[in-house]
C-alpha cells in the first residue's frame, strides 16, 4: 500500500500570540507538527506495518518546515517531499491544496491521509479540496482505517459523529481521508529514528515550479485575538430561588430553553 | 628466659616422586583455573572500551581501594557482623599469600620463610593469628548461610559450602602443623593435606562466585566514579545497551565481579514491594548473556537474560549501587538497558509515550499548558530573573504546575524575602529532563538540556536554587554533556546557611525527616535539611534513614508510569515514617511530597501532617511578613 500523508508545521501550543499585519509574529514562536497530522501519520505507519508498502510525507511550508518533515521521517516515514513556500499565510486552502495535489498526483498513491484540520487556522478544508482536485473519493473525521476482506481495493473506515456516535463506511481505494486526533496512540520520537532520518530522501520542490497557480478565492481581511470577557452573574437567594431565577434568564435573556 | 615463638612443622626433605607429583598437580590446577578464567578475562577485554573512562586522578582510586578493599570498610559498614567475618577471611588471605608461596617453595627446598629464624617465626605466628580469626570467620559465615539463611542470599548454594570447607581446611591444616614435630609423618601428611586443598581450591574459584576474589579489587579500583553516572553515547550507532556489542569493559568486569551477596536486592524498593525487578538478577543476567553470546554479539540484551518489564520498575533510588561491596554500578547498567529500549523505540508503554510526547512538544512533565506557569508567576508577582538578582529560583515542573509544589515555592519565597536575598524566576523554563533521562530517552533529554542551557545563558544566570533534588542533580551532573550549567544548590543547602537568621517556630513539633534519594545518596546532603527542619521542632529519623533511606517510589520517571503492581513503595515508606509517632513528616523533594500526600491520606485520620522543609522554615516567620 502506498500512502501519502500531508503534514503541516504549526505554531507550538501555548505560543505567545502577537498580531503582525495579517498574520501572527513568527519570531516569538516555536513550531511543531500539527497534531491531527501526527495522527494521520501514525495511522499510515500502522497500515504499513500491517500490510507493507510505503509511507511518504508531503508538506507545504517555508524552510523551517524541514524540522517537522525530519520528525515525520524519524517516526518512520520512508521519504518526504517538501514544497518550499515562503508565503503560506497568504494562500487560501485552495491554493495550498493545489500545491499538494500537484505534488501528489504523479505519485499515484493508494491512500492520501491528512489531519482533519490545522491547529493554527482550523479551516478543515485542505484535505477535502485535495481529494476533489485529485478526483478521489474521500471521507472526513476518520479514527480508524482497515482493509476489508471484500477485495484488494476496499477499505473500511470508522468515522466520528456527534455525541459519541460512530459511522462505519466501506469505500474503494485510491481514496483521501482526513484523520481525527485520538484514534491511535502516537509513537514517541527516538534517537535511532532521528539518526536514520538523516539518510532518508527529502525531495524539495519550489512552489513556483509546480505550476499550481490560480487566484485565491478567499481574501483575508484581518485577524484579531479573541477578546477575554467575563460576565459572571451571581444569582442571590436560596437554592430554589436561584434556580428559578436561572431558568428565567435562560428562557428570556439567553433564549436557550 | 627467652620466649621462643613456635613455628609450623615442615617436612625436612621430599622424595623426587613427591616433587614430580606436586609439579604435575600444580600445573593441572593452574591449567584448570585458566581454562575457566581465560575466557572470562577475554570476554571482559573484548568488550567495548568505556568512552568516558579516565584513570586519573589515581589518588582517589587508591583511596577507595584502600578503604573499600583493603580495609573492607563498605563490607563491614553495611552488614557489620557478617561484614567483619568476611573481613577476617579477607585479611587472612592477604596474610597467607606469603605463607602459601613459601609453602609451595618448600618442596623444592627453596622455602624463604625460615621456621627457625626470628623473622620467619614471627611471620608464621602472625599468619597463625589470622588463620584462627579466619577459621572463626568462615565458620560464622557458614552458619549464617546454612542455618540463619537470610532470604537475600537466595537458595542454598552447595558451592558456598564447599568453599567454606576448603577455607576451613586450609586454616586447620596450617594451624595443626604447629603441634607436630618436623620429623613426624604427621608433618608430611599435613603438608600434603594443605597442598591438595590449595590446588583444589584454585580451579574452583573461577567456577563460582568466588571469582570476586580475583576481579572485585579491579572493579573497585576501576569504577567510573561519581554516583549513578550515566556515560555519554559514543557516536551515531550508540543507543545505549541494546546488544552485547554495547557492553563496555567496565560493565563486563562488574558483571563477573558480582559476589551474589544480595545487598542490592535487600535494599531495593521495587524488590521489597513485590515488583519483578531484582537488581542482582540484572547483573547476573549480563553475566549469563556474556557466557552465552559473548561481548560482540548482536543478540538483544533484553530477552532470555534481561527482562524489559523489570528494568522499567527501577526508581533509580541508587540503594543497590550504594550498597554494593564489589563496586558494581547498577544504575548505568539499568539506565543503559532503558536507553537501549527507548532510543530504538522497542519500549512501548502508553504512560511512557505520553510523557515523552508531552516533553517533545510541551514544556513540562505534567503535560500542562505552559501558560499555567505564567499565570502562577503573574498571580504571585514573582520577579523575573534579569541577571541582577543573586539567585535564579528554578521552579521545576512541580514548583511551577503542581498545587503543593507551588506552596513549597511560595514558602521559600517568603523566607528569601524575609532574609532579603534577591532572586528571580525565568520567564520560560522547561523540564530539566530528569524523568526522560532516567527512562533512557536521550533525544528528548538532549533537547530539554540544550534549550534550558540556552535560556540560562541568555538570562546570564550565575546561581540557581531549586526545591527539587531531581532538578538539582540533572542540572548539575547530567547537563554537563551538553554545556556548562551554572552552579546549582538545593534549597536545604541554601536554608541551612541562613538557619541562624530565621526565627524558630513557637509551636514545636516532633518531625520525622525522610531523606530523598536524589538529595542523600546522589548528593551526599543529609545534615542540612535536618538543620532546617529543626527550626520547627525536634527532628527524628525513621527506621531507615540517611544513606539507607528507603525510596518514596517516584524516581526514575516512575511517578509518570501509572499504577504500580504489588504494594506501593510510598505506602511501605509512609508506614515507617508514621511508626515514629511524629506529628509531621518533613520532606525535601516535591516528588516525595506528592507520593506521601496520597500514602498518608490512605492512612486515614491521625496520619501525620506533611510539610516540606521550606514550609517548616517559614513557620516561625512573623505573620505580617510580605510574600
Amino acid at each position: 500500500m502506498k500512502i501519502i500523508v500531508a503534514i503541516k508545521q504549526v505554531p507550538e501550543r501555548d505560543a505567545p500570540m502577537r498580531i503582525a499585519g495579517k498574520w501572527i509574529e513568527e519570531a516569538d514562536l516555536q513550531f511543531a507538527m500539527n497534531e491531527p497530522d501526527a495522527y494521520a501519520l501514525e495511522e499510515a505507519l500502522q497500515l504499513r506495518e500491517k500490510h507493507g508498502g510505503e509511507v511518504a510525507v508531503v508538506s507545504v511550508g517555508p524552510e523551517r518546515a524541514g524540522a517537522t518533515i525530519r520528525e515525520a521521517l524519524a517516526k518512520g516515514a520512508d521519504r518526504a517531499i517538501h514544497i518550499v513556500c515562503e508565503d503560506l499565510a497568504a494562500r487560501d486552502a485552495l491554493g495550498v491544496a493545489r500545491l499538494l495535489a500537484a505534488a501528489i498526483r504523479p505519485e499515484n498513491p493508494d491512500l492520501v491521509l491528512t489531519g482533519l484540520q490545522s491547529e493554527d487556522l482550523g479551516l478543515g478544508q485542505t484535505g477535502v479540496i485535495v481529494a476533489e482536485l485529485l478526483g478521489l473519493p474521500h471521507s472526513t473525521l476518520i479514527l480508524q482505517v482497515e482493509k476489508t476482506g471484500g477485495g484488494e481495493n476496499r477499505i473500511r473506515v470508522k468515522r466520528e459523529l456527534e455525541a459519541g456516535w460512530f459511522q462505519f463506511i466501506e469505500m474503494p481505494t485510491p481514496a483521501a481521508l482526513t484523520i481525527q486526533s485520538g484514534g491511535n496512540k502516537l509513537r514517541y520520537a527516538t534517537l535511532m529514528g532521528i539518526k536514520r532520518a538523516k539518510t532518508k530522501e527529502v525531495r524539495t520542490l519550489a512552489a513556483a515550479e509546480l505550476d499550481a497557480g490560480g487566484e485565491p478565492v478567499v481574501r483575508l481581511e484581518q485577524i484579531s485575538l479573541p477578546k477575554k470577557q467575563k460576565s459572571t452573574q451571581i444569582l442571590p437567594g436560596t437554592g430554589k430561588e436561584a434556580a428559578a431565577a436561572l431558568v428565567e434568564k435562560l428562557k428570556f435573556e439567553v433564549r436557550v430553553l | 628466659m627467652t620466649v621462643v615463638l613456635p613455628s609450623p612443622a615442615e617436612p625436612g626433605h621430599f622424595l623426587l616422586a613427591e616433587k614430580l607429583i606436586f609439579a604435575a598437580l600444580l600445573i593441572a590446577s593452574v591449567a584448570l583455573f585458566w581454562r575457566r578464567f581465560g575466557p572470562v578475562l577475554r570476554r571482559i577485554l573484548e568488550s567495548k572500551k568505556d568512552p568516558d573512562f579516565r584513570l586519573a586522578p589515581v589518588s582517589g582510586r587508591v583511596r577507595d581501594f584502600v578503604w573499600e578493599v583493603m580495609l573492607q570498610a563498605r563490607v563491614i559498614r553495611e552488614r557489620p557482623l557478617p561484614g567483619f567475618a568476611h573481613a577476617l577471611v579477607f585479611w587472612a588471605f592477604c596474610a597467607f599469600a606469603l605463607v602459601t608461596v613459601n609453602h609451595c617453595a618448600v618442596i623444592f627446598g627453596s622455602g624463604f620463610l625460615d621456621p627457625n629464624g626470628i623473622a620467619g617465626r614471627f611471620y608464621f605466628c602472625f599468619a597463625a593469628a589470622f588463620a584462627v580469626a579466619c577459621a572463626a570467620g568462615i565458620l560464622g559465615l557458614f552458619l549464617r548461610r546454612f542455618f540463619v539463611r537470610p532470604r537475600w542470599l537466595g537458595p542454598l548454594s552447595r558451592e558456598s559450602g564447599l568453599i567454606a570447607l576448603l577455607i576451613f581446611l586450609l586454616m586447620v591444616t596450617y594451624l595443626a602443623a604447629f603441634f607436630v614435630s618436623a620429623a613426624s609423618p604427621a608433618a608430611r601428611a599435613l603438608w600434603w593435606a594443605h597442598t591438595l586443598t590449595l590446588l583444589f581450591f584454585l580451579p574452583v574459584i573461577p567456577h563460582t562466585k568466588h571469582l570476586h576474589l580475583v576481579l572485585s579489587p579491579f572493579a573497585v579500583f576501576l569504577s567510573r566514579g561519581g554516583f549513578s553516572r550515566i556515560p555519554p553515547l559514543a557516536g551515531d550507532e550508540d543507543f545505549g545497551l541494546v546488544a552485547g556489542r554495547d557492553l563496555t569493559q567496565l560493565a563486563s568486569l562488574q558483571a563477573y565481579s558480582c559476589v551474589e551477596c544480595g545487598r542490592c536486592t535487600e535494599h531495593c524498593p521495587a524488590s521489597n514491594t513485590g515488583k519483578i525487578l531484582n537488581p542482582k538478577q540484572v547483573v547476573l543476567g549480563l553475566r549469563a548473556y556474556l557466557n552465552e553470546y559473548g561481548p560482540k554479539s548482536e543478540e538483544p540484551l533484553i530477552g532470555r537474560h534481561e527482562s524489559q518489564e523489570a528494568i522499567f520498575k527501577c526508581t533509580t533510588c541508587g540503594a543497590c549501587e550504594y550498597q554494593c561491596p564489589v563496586g558494581i554500578e547498577h544504575l548505568p547498567i539499568i539506565v543503559g538497558l532503558r536507553r537501549g529500549a527507548v532510543n530504538t523505540g522497542e519500549w512501548q508503554d502508553s504512560h511512557g509515550a505520553k510523557l515523552f510526547l508531552a516533553l517533545e512538544r510541551g514544556s513540562n512533565a505534567l503535560g500542562l499548558s505552559a501558560s499555567e506557569r505564567d499565570r502562577f508567576v503573574e498571580k504571585n508577582a514573582l520577579p523575573i530573573y534579569d541577571g541582577t538578582q543573586e539567585y535564579c529560583l528554578w521552579l521545576g515542573c512541580m514548583g511551577g504546575y503542581d498545587p503543593k509544589g507551588r506552596e513549597i515555592i511560595l514558602s521559600l519565597v517568603r523566607v528569601m524575602n524575609h532574609l532579603g536575598v534577591t532572586f528571580g524566576v525565568l520567564r520560560k523554563e522547561k523540564c530539566t529532563g530528569d524523568p526522560v533521562r532516567r527512562l533512557g530517552n536521550d533525544l528528548v533529554f538532549q533537547q530539554l538540556a540544550e534549550s534550558n542551557l540556552e535560556a540560562l545563558k541568555s538570562s546570564n544566570t550565575r546561581k540557581i536554587v531549586s526545591i527539587c533534588p531531581h532538578c538539582v542533580r540533572t542540572i548539575q551532573e547530567d547537563w554537563k554533556e551538553f554545556g556548562a550549567p551554572p552552579p546549582v544548590e538545593h534549597h536545604s543547602e541554601f536554608l541551612a546557611r541562613y538557619a541562624s537568621r530565621l526565627p524558630p517556630a513557637q509551636d514545636r513539633k516532633k518531625i520525622v525527616f525522610h531523606d530523598p534519594c536524589y538529595l542523600g545518596r546522589y548528593r551526599g546532603v543529609y545534615d542540612e535539611p535536618r538543620a532546617v527542619a529543626a527550626l520547627a521542632g525536634q527532628v527524628v529519623d525513621p527506621e531507615r534513614s540517611r544513606e539507607r533511606s528507603f525510596c518514596c517510589g517516584a524516581g526514575g520517571g516512575l511517578a509518570f508510569l501509572g499504577e504500580e503492581t504489588g504494594e506501593r513503595v510510598s505506602h511501605a515508606r509512609a508506614k515507617e515514617l508514621t511508626a515514629t509517632g511524629a506529628q509531621v513528616v518533613g520532606a525535601a523533594c516535591p516528588f516525595c511530597n506528592t507520593m506521601f500526600r496520597d500514602a498518608l491520606a490512605a492512612q486515614g485520620p491521625g496520619a501525620p501532617e506533611l510539610l516540606d522543609i521550606a514550609q517548616l522554615a517559614a513557620q516561625g516567620l512573623p505573620k505580617n511578613d510580605p510574600i
